[in-house]
């Protein structure tokens, strides 16, 4: 497979999985959340009552999975991003990523690229998730250890660079996860440092049961690259990443959620 | 190690707890040597902040001496007797250096549990909920504090205990109300709540120079010490039929000049509005009893400031237009600790404000489920319980 037919791949499995499931779950919640609201509201009593306040919150949750879902669809971050925060890569350019976040580091773009580089950083601001090590130059093992200890192991590669800008990475075809990402860094204009936008990607096989397996071992893209970009603030910031590592409660030690 | 430990809505147990260690270069490890209870702590205690977890070792408000050091710590060493704030900085954010401690980038380790809610991410805090942070908190017999060479204040000798300890939140906390109102000479400053935060804002507000303080609560003791302590004038509010009106009468028709709010989302009434208040927060249908808000939105004069330093939720009756139409400035933060630590504890030591008269109740740790009781109910002219682990 060519990486623009990868990419192409991948963009059709967002849609497949992002677009269509949703949707019957949507209807579901709708017609469900109607059928006990209007239940509800005919029997005038305390059940009643909280038989309608049930479906109106499913209802709600129906329209609003609607308007999330529209909201990503319509953020096309690469037609409405300004110039200066486009890929470099077109090959990066046909895909909407599906989850993509910035924050800005008070250091310079040349720093910032340099440190994201270094495969210990990675791993550190991935938290105890994914562990990142390096092979040759730009070629990486990325794994992640599950419950009762099973593994993943995946190859990616560097296959667009350039300096102080843009990093984008893909796995080998032959991947147990195949994942791509991007991290681009641009100066603010004024001195508050530099924007770093980290786009991450994976994608298990097994569709929705695949996720399932990914959310059981930490890995909700969304709070990834939340996490992930905060966690290399810090460290770049500070030199320290904050942690609940040793967090005494009555639960024990540690506490990382 | 002993700590008191959340479980569930209104159950708060000591158990025994591993005790914290070394994680970050810049960490220390502190023996606490007295800690205490603050308002802050009911809203979750009751069930009305998420993200508590069972277990979770409370308290934020401390002071202890020095027991480990990290490798990167430069200005402490063990043994020494310090203060920290709440809120933790890390002292090399942008916020931090704007002096806005409790907004920094850098110490909350669960951003993924707050930025959704806040739309960014605060400062990390000791012993309190996971969205701020989920650190241990420090109704322990030790606490880790992150970032020491920042959150750490030595404390002068010549000051007891009790005369330091509240710099760590409610002094700072209640004089950062103060500041926030921009006090000139001639100004009637008014203060809703008369526990810990309020009456440290009153009396702070006298120290900035307000000629008048009136104190708004419902206890005759706390009234009392409105009176001895902040010098201040009191309204009880249960006595009269409108605090709104009681103020006007007493401004001369224009409000006071500013309204500081030191009671929060568990405010207390007497009317309609309080009582739908009620109601619908128990029914959970929003998070906040805003009443003493309101008054204090309603009461101002015009073109004055309203200083909130009470905790809410996604307050829900936040009547925007009488903010707009009035042209009040409204400031509002999490204490901003570490810009007014060195200050208070400068005013302790040359006794211009001392507040060891919050401390109405030593206990023991042991004691310390007791101490929320009679925190909780204002018992015993309970405004303060302070634990010595």
């Amino acid at each position: 497979m060519t990486q623009s037919g990868t990419v192409e791949h991948r963009s059709a499995k967002t849609g497949s999985t992002a677009i269509d499931r949703p949707f019957w779950t949507r209807l579901a919640s709708i017609v469900a959340g109607g059928a006990l609201l209007a239940i509800g509201l005919r029997k005038r009593s305390l059940g009643g009552a909280i038989a309608a306040g049930v479906g109106a919150l499913l209802c709600y949750r129906g329209l609003a999975a609607r308007d999330r879902r529209g909201a990503t669809l319509e953020s096309e971050p690469l037609e409405s991003e300004p110039d200066g925060d486009r890929r470099p890569d077109a090959r990066f350019s046909g895909a909407a990523p599906a989850v993509e976040r910035s924050i800005t580091i008070d250091r310079s773009p040349e720093e910032l690229f340099e440190r994201w580089r270094d495969p210990d950083t990675v791993t550190r601001v991935l938290g105890p998730v994914v562990d990142v090590t390096a092979d040759d130059p730009g070629v990486w093992t990325w794994r992640i250890v599950g419950p009762f200890d099973r593994q993943w192991t995946w190859k990616t590669e560097v296959v667009e660079s350039e300096p102080g800008t843009f990093i984008g990475w893909e796995s080998h075809d032959d991947a147990a996860i195949p994942s791509w990402g991007t991290v681009r860094f641009r100066s603010e204009p004024t001195d508050r440092g530099t924007v770093v936008t980290l786009d991450l990607n994976f994608d298990p096989a097994g569709g929705a049961l695949g996720d399932a397996a990914l959310n059981r071992v930490g890995i909700v893209p969304a709070t990834l690259v939340t996490k992930a970009l905060r966690r290399f603030k810090a460290l770049v910031e500070t030199g320290e990443i904050p942690t609940l590592e040793r967090n005494p409660s009555a639960r024990g030690y540690g506490d990382l959620v | 190690m002993r700590a008191l430990c959340w479980h569930d809505v209104n159950d708060l147990r000591v158990n025994d707890v591993p005790e914290p260690e070394i994680v970050n270069p810049r960490d220390v490890v502190l023996r606490v040597t007295k800690t205490t209870a603050c308002g802050s702590d009911l809203h979750f205690i009751d069930g009305y902040l998420p993200t508590m977890r069972e277990g979770d070792v409370i308290g934020h408000e401390f002071m202890g001496e020095v027991a480990e050091v990290g490798s990167s710590v430069s200005s402490f060493e063990r043994g020494d007797r310090v203060v920290v704030p709440s809120f933790i900085g890390c002292g090399n954010c942008g916020y931090c250096a704007d002096d806005l401690w409790s907004l920094c980038d850098n110490t909350n380790p669960n951003p993924e549990l707050q930025e959704p809610i806040l739309g960014d991410v605060t400062a990390g805090i000791y012993g309190y909920t996971h969205a701020f942070g989920g650190y241990a908190g420090s109704h322990a017999e030790f606490v880790r504090v992150p970032h020491a060479d920042e959150n750490c204040f030595h404390v002068p000798d010549e000051l007891d205990d009790e005369q330091a300890l509240f710099a760590s939140d409610a002094w700072a906390t209640g004089y950062m109300g103060a500041d926030f109102c921009d006090i000139e000479d001639g100004d009637t400053v008014a203060v809703w709540g008369c526990g810990g935060v309020g009456l440290m804002a009153q009396q702070s507000a006298k120290l900035m120079g307000a000629e008048r303080v009136i104190a708004i609560d419902r206890f005759p003791e706390r009234l009392r010490l409105a009176r001895t302590e902040a010098g201040a004038e009191t309204v009880d509010y249960t006595d009269v039929d409108s605090v709104v009106d009681e103020l006007d009468a007493r401004t001369g028709g224009r409000g006071p000049d500013a309204c500081i709010d030191a009671v929060g989302m568990e405010a207390h009434g007497t009317g309609v509005a309080h009582a739908y208040d009620r109601l619908k927060q128990r029914l959970k249908l929003h998070t906040d009893r805003g009443e003493a808000l309101r008054q204090a939105i309603v009461a101002c004069r015009k073109g004055g400031t309203l200083s909130i330093l009470g905790v809410y939720g996604l307050m829900d009756k936040f009547p925007l237009g009488i903010v707009m139409n009035k042209g009040l400035t409204v400031r509002t933060a999490q204490q901003h600790g570490q810009r007014y630590v060195p200050r208070l504890l400068e005013h302790a030591a040359e006794g211009e404000m001392d507040p060891s008269y919050l401390a109405t109740h030593e206990l023991s740790l042991e004691d310390a489920p007791r101490g929320y009781e009679l925190f909780k109910h204002k018992k015993d002219g309970c405004v303060r319980p302070v634990f010595t682990p």
